[in-house]
């Protein structure tokens, strides 16, 4: 997700969600999904219904956008090769 | 994703895939605007390559009469070609077994065409009289052939016009294709050139800020074009990762990424350097802003494509130095 030698521990502890699990509850709103990719990608395409957080504006945004510290979230970004 | 569970989000999941994963298992995808049609440079090189397009519930969108069209459009010149002469040969097979019917073939000069090897020549002379729409008229279907005559006609018109107008913009999309190479090695020549003047120019001003002999003034309005013209050479360096046209070579993108971490290096020193007392200006403040917005947005992890390590190497130097200036 984010490149900074600091942030490359976190991502080994955050649980996986797979495609499939995505797709089975996009209509399932106890699951929020979130774009951290820049504005002009969300344009471009994203999994419906997801919000969009640029990586950018997390800092600055992310508690508005999402208001619920406990909600289960589904972040992605472009590839995580 | 470190980040969010830094600001207190205790369920987070993460989608290893991404977006692009999820475009290439062809799932449903929501857009905010029409798509930027894009156009591919060679005709029928990417349409493979791109992503089905689905509606949201899932069914094709595309109506018969495009798939049509576009089904004509991505075949290669040579084989519609030789469909037609194809669909001309069979054609003219089917008006001579009608011959058969009796008076339901073709009619050359008031006497039906008869089922004998001249009877062949006249309904295949016929047939690409018919589908040339060039109609002579002096051989002519009668009774239920007339509905065969017209089918092929306007298929054969349809065909025979693609592979006229594929023929005749075949030397338009070398050139076209030739005028899009020249540009884009332009721009990457223009990054890399504005890129060593923001470094050398950022250079000076430090050798001004080392010696102690800074005049505020002066360094704000050469700092200021400086950051402005570098802000731009990053936008389009970020427009090249997240949106190429082509992909630049290897070497070429190594040597602009290489020169944007020393830039942004030498920028960092720059702002550390600079005396306490000195007040950034609006403009330089939202250059500045503005390139550690881009800036973050490139490191390995984060761009749409997978580039080698050495590349993502520097691309993780990049948002680390503009984490600096952030």
């Amino acid at each position: 997700m984010s490149g900074a030698p600091a942030d490359q521990a976190a991502p080994t502890e955050i649980p996986e969600i797979s495609a499939e699990d995505i797709r089975r509850r996009l209509e399932d709103a106890s699951l929020t999904v979130v774009d951290v990719l820049p504005r002009e990608s969300y344009a471009g395409g994203h999994i419906p219904g997801a919000v969009s957080l640029p990586l950018a504006e997390i800092e600055a945004r992310a508690r508005q956008v999402l208001p619920d510290l406990a909600a289960e979230i589904a972040v992605y970004c472009a590839k995580f090769t | 994703m470190g980040l969010l569970r830094r600001l207190g989000y205790s369920n987070l999941r993460h989608y290893r895939g991404g977006i692009g994963d999820w475009m290439e298992r062809g799932e449903a995808v929501e857009r905010l605007a029409p798509p930027l049609v894009d156009v591919p440079l060679v005709p029928g090189q990417d349409t493979a390559a791109r992503p089905r397009e689905r509606s949201l519930d899932g069914s094709h969108r595309r109506q018969w009469a495009t798939a049509f069209l576009d089904a004509i459009d991505s075949r290669p010149t040579s084989q519609l070609f030789l469909f037609w002469l194809a669909m001309v040969v069979l054609c003219g097979v089917a008006y001579w077994l009608a011959a058969l019917l009796g008076y339901h073939g073709l009619v050359a000069g008031r006497v039906p065409i008869g089922f004998t090897a001249e009877g062949l020549a006249t309904a295949i002379y016929f047939s690409f009289v018919t589908a040339t729409s060039v109609g002579y008229g002096d051989v002519v279907p009668v009774g239920a052939t007339r509905v065969l005559a017209i089918a092929e006609a306007v298929t054969g018109l349809l065909v025979f016009g693609a592979v006229v107008a594929k023929f005749v913009s075949r030397r338009q999309d070398t050139i076209v294709r030739e005028i899009h190479r020249v540009t884009f090695e332009e721009r990457l020549d223009r990054v890399q050139t504005n890129l060593h003047l923001v470094l050398s120019e950022l250079q000076a001003i430090a050798t001004m800020c080392d010696d102690g002999t800074v005049r505020p003034e002066r360094v704000s309005a050469r700092l200021e074009s400086a950051a402005m013209v570098f802000a731009g050479e990053l936008r389009a360096i970020h427009d090249l990762l997240y949106r190429p046209q082509r992909a630049p070579a290897e070497p070429v993108l190594e040597a602009i990424l290489a020169a944007l971490a020393g830039a942004f290096r030498e920028l960092t020193e720059l702002l550390a350097c600079l005396p306490t007392t000195f007040v950034r200006s609006t403009t330089l403040d939202g250059s500045l802003r503005v390139m550690a917005r881009l800036a973050d947005e490139i490191c390995g992890e984060c761009v749409p494509h997978a580039y080698a390590p050495a590349l993502t190497m520097w691309m993780d130097r990049v948002q680390e130095a503009a984490r600096r200036i952030a």
